[in-house]
């Protein structure tokens, strides 16, 4: 079917930076969305409408794109197995960009008739994305903790994909179905499941190398990995307080094997990633405190805005800026192609990422606290904050292909 | 990552004390800044110096010479040619600082520059060793049997 089967397990620079490309720039699109909605974010119930819009251009625009992109080139690293199709990686691509805009688009106008269309694009992709996932994983030769939480993954991504349309052939058909259960576990399978799981099992190989450190020990991995799976069925089980424990336990087991592992490490400097690495950690613990306490009837009012605050904005986005941040110039640097190869830090503009840093954490901390209050100018001031955020990350991104178009003059002069 | 080819082990091992070494040489500078180097930090830069001389003649050669041919053969032809690019450039870079370093050289007088090719060549080592380990070294596990993996552990020396 796929002609083109990668022999090398170094892909074409094109193919992973097409979906950061379009993560950075629906980066910007979700928070000018949440801007533009930030009248109802505060009580967002759940319907359609700009909030979900943002949410799900964050989600599906960002998380899952650059995860695509990153795990496409990353997981042949780990796997030692070459991606099956690099036709099959590009067209992953021409599927889920239009699905998620249409899809997006379709949410914030009220507009169920486009995002259909939307759905099933995006569906299409991921189902293509899910069979290169399982082709390169069943031949896999290494890295067997990473394996194991790609599999994971994978059954998440079938439960989310399940889930998800049934939702929207209840906003297009009114299919009869019980709403809130089926929305819990569209969000514990995407979220937790098929992003949260990926985070985990390439955090294992990337973050170590990343920091110049030796990995954990695979028994926390696997440990932390099991005690996710039965925190995430507690959940599509209904028993909350139970996940969100579970949760806990697996969330702090992987937070402190890979503390151990950082302090460990060859090369003193860190690098100002890491800072948004650990503050990734510490949302992703509160989301499951906070969702605890909801379990219990603790919950302060709005706990469930909030909650997806913490979990989105919050724990995967904030990880996955620290992490992109690394990898785009890492990558960039090997596909350079000049006779002397350009440093990654002299490919990566220092100034917009401080710079995003600062308007990132101002928006997380802005929005929490905006909805904790109820106060809409809090909301949209962060909401904007964001906004400046995703364009300074995305002047970053253009500042490192621009380098890097700089670098290569040489080598072709 | 643990290694179970006896070559394998014995590169990671090298790696691990590069990094160490050069880790140790970049957090010193990064700490002293602009400021004029001490005697401890001179020293420093000359034991990185007889580390990297080392390190592009004996661990860069057997590299080029016995493993990257493997690499290449394996349909990875492209990292192979990656990494003996990167080669080439620390090569130019080592031969440099070696210069600057030399005993008969004023190393103080001409601190600037060698700290900013210390600094060069260690985000260099950092972040050729980095794809080492992810690339050159797992594909050993899979190219070398037990035979080849003793005479090339044999013969590295």
């Amino acid at each position: 079917m796929f002609a083109n089967v990668a022999r090398s397990r170094l892909l074409p620079m094109s193919v992973p930076f097409r979906y950061f490309g379009a993560a950075v720039a629906l980066h910007i699109a979700a928070w000018a969305a949440l801007l533009a909605g930030a009248r109802d974010v505060a009580a967002f119930p759940g319907g359609l409408g700009w909030p979900f819009a943002a949410l799900h251009l964050a989600t599906l625009g960002v998380l899952a794109m650059a995860a695509i992109g990153a795990t496409l080139q990353l997981l042949p690293v780990a796997t030692r197995q070459p991606v099956r199709s690099v036709g099959a990686a590009k067209l992953v691509w021409w599927l889920f960009v239009p699905g998620v805009l249409l899809f997006g688009g379709g949410a914030a106008a009220y507009a169920p008739r486009a995002m259909a269309p939307g759905a099933v694009l995006a569906l299409a992709a991921l189902s293509l994305y899910g069979w290169l996932l399982a082709r390169n994983l069943w031949s896999a030769r290494g890295m067997p903790v990473v394996v194991a939480h790609g599999w994971a993954a994978l059954a998440a991504l079938a439960g989310l994909a399940f889930t998800g349309l049934a939702l929207v052939a209840r906003y297009e058909h009114g299919l009869a179905l019980d709403h809130s259960a089926f929305r819990v576990a569209h969000l514990v399978l995407a979220a937790y499941g098929f992003m949260g799981l990926l985070a985990l099992g390439l955090s294992q190989f990337l973050l170590p190398m990343l920091a110049v450190a030796r990995p954990p020990a695979p028994r926390s991995a696997y440990a932390a990995l099991g005690t996710a799976l039965a925190a995430i069925l507690l959940a599509l089980g209904g028993f909350l307080g139970a996940a969100a424990l579970a949760g806990l336990v697996a969330a702090a087991i992987h937070v402190v094997s890979l503390e151990r592992s950082l302090r460990a490490r060859l090369r003193p400097a860190l690098g100002p990633a890491f800072q948004l690495v650990r503050a990734s950690w510490a949302l992703l613990l509160a989301s499951l405190a906070l969702a605890l306490a909801m379990a219990l009837g603790w919950a302060p009012p709005r706990a469930g805005v909030l909650f997806i605050v913490l979990l989105v904005p919050g724990w995967l986005l904030t990880f996955l800026l620290g992490v992109l941040q690394r990898i785009v110039p890492f990558l960039a640097s090997v596909h350079a192609g000049a006779r002397a190869p350009p440093l990654a830090s002299a490919l990566s503009p220092q100034g917009p990422l401080a710079a995003h840093r600062v308007l990132h954490f101002a928006a997380l901390a802005g929005l929490l606290a905006g909805v904790a209050l109820d106060a809409l100018w809090l909301v949209q001031v962060a909401a904007a904050a964001g906004l400046a955020g995703a364009l300074a990350f995305a002047a970053f991104f253009a500042g490192v292909l621009g380098r890097l178009k700089s670098a290569r003059v040489p080598a072709h002069a | 990552m643990d290694f179970n080819r006896h070559i394998s082990r014995r590169l990671h091992e090298e790696h691990e004390a590069t990094l160490a070494l050069w880790g140790r040489l970049e957090q010193t500078l990064a700490m002293r800044g602009a400021k004029p180097p001490t005697e401890e930090d001179l020293r420093l830069v000359r034991d990185c110096t007889a580390q990297i001389a080392d390190e592009v003649t004996r661990h860069f050669a057997f590299e080029e010479k016995d493993l990257f041919p493997l690499l290449a053969a394996s349909g990875e032809g492209d990292i192979a040619g990656l990494l003996a690019e990167e080669h080439a450039t620390i090569r130019e870079a080592a031969r440099r600082f070696g210069e600057l370093a030399q005993p008969s050289a004023d190393l103080q007088a001409r601190w600037p520059e060698a700290r900013a090719l210390a600094l060069e060549l260690a985000e260099r080592l950092v972040s050729h060793v980095q794809k080492e380990e992810m690339s050159l070294l797992p594909s050993l596990e899979d190219l070398l049997d037990e035979e080849t993996d003793q005479a090339l552990a044999g013969s590295y020396v």
